[in-house]
């Protein structure tokens, strides 16, 4: 009898769980990912982005987020704007290698989506709100962020010449994991 | 004849020099820099050089050429700020070597042209004796 208990126990436990993982619908990234930043006297694009994407539109609370860029694949075009980016004075690639972010809720916007989550970049961590939208199959966000806030650069010399607002384009196209 | 045969000689130059530099570093710059526009700017380069000798020639200024010389050695050294600040299209991989291609290049027209002076001007110089 108890083992009987213990089986219907363990059936249920995998069902449910099954249909947790069906709640959360995993995506890949598909590789004509874009992430593109301008901001005055700069812009370029990250080449290298991984992550972990789960999203459904009817249940945004088992969505998830989860992007990694690496700095060392910034281009913005030119070989010494390229290389000051990444040396300490910036982004310093050595030491904080990865731009991270991390999403904690998600919630349902008049035009679209938005995600709050922890921002990570050059060593310091912030929250942001991202809103995005999400259209055949291809997530798309704009937004801003404050280079100061991140400690990237200064206004001091010729770093003074980047504006402190930084606009980013982000497009992720997915597909069914 | 002088402007001319240093053109080509500084495109084909050019032109070498762009196949063994993206053969050896595994690159492709052939969005930003291709044998057209290398032996456009070359030939334009010389033939503006060879112009300015004639001008000298031709008002019997010819102590000046050393002047003309050092201007255009000048000038191909301050070219080579072009291939430094320029900002290439974001698809376009390693943008840190592009001036390793591109600023050689912008010494070949002046290396011809001076490299073939005494050609040329041994000419000139016998042309006028006979004359």
């Amino acid at each position: 009898m108890k083992s009987i208990q213990n089986i219907l126990i363990a059936g249920s436990i995998m069902v449910l769980s099954g249909f947790t993982v069906q709640q959360s619908v995993q995506w890949e990234i598909s590789n004509d990912y874009s992430i593109e930043f301008s901001a005055t006297k700069a812009e370029g694009i990250f080449k290298t982005l991984k992550g972990e994407v789960q999203f459904d539109a009817q249940d945004l609370a088992a969505s998830k987020f989860n992007f990694i860029i690496e700095v060392n694949s910034i281009n913005t075009g030119n070989g010494i704007k390229n290389k000051h980016a990444k040396s300490d004075k910036w982004f310093d690639a050595e030491k904080y290698p990865n731009i991270e972010f991390k999403s904690n809720a998600f919630s349902k916007t008049e035009e679209a989506y938005s995600v709050r989550g922890k921002m990570k970049m050059h060593g310091i961590e912030k929250e942001v709100h991202i809103p995005f939208t999400y259209e055949n199959n291809v997530f798309a966000a704009r937004f801003s962020l404050n280079r100061l806030d991140y400690k990237v650069g200064t206004m001091e010399g010729s770093s003074k010449k980047v504006s402190n607002e930084i606009k980013l384009e982000v497009s992720i196209p997915v597909t069914k994991n | 004849m002088h402007g001319i045969t240093a053109g080509i000689l500084s495109a084909l130059a050019g032109v070498v020099y762009l196949y063994v530099y993206q053969e050896a570093m595994y690159l492709d710059f052939n969005k930003v820099i291709n044998m057209g526009s290398i032996a456009g700017a070359s030939i334009f380069a010389c033939m503006l050089m060879a112009l300015g000798y004639a001008l000298l020639e031709r008002r019997k200024k010819s102590s000046l050429k050393a002047w003309l010389n050092m201007a255009i050695v000048l000038l191909s050294f301050l070219s080579i700020l072009g291939p430094l600040s320029v900002t290439l299209p974001l698809d376009v991989e390693s943008p840190e070597l592009f001036p390793g291609l591109a600023i050689p290049m912008h010494f070949f027209p002046a290396m011809l042209f001076f490299g073939l002076s005494p050609f040329f001007i041994k000419n000139i110089h016998h042309a006028q004796s006979n004359n």
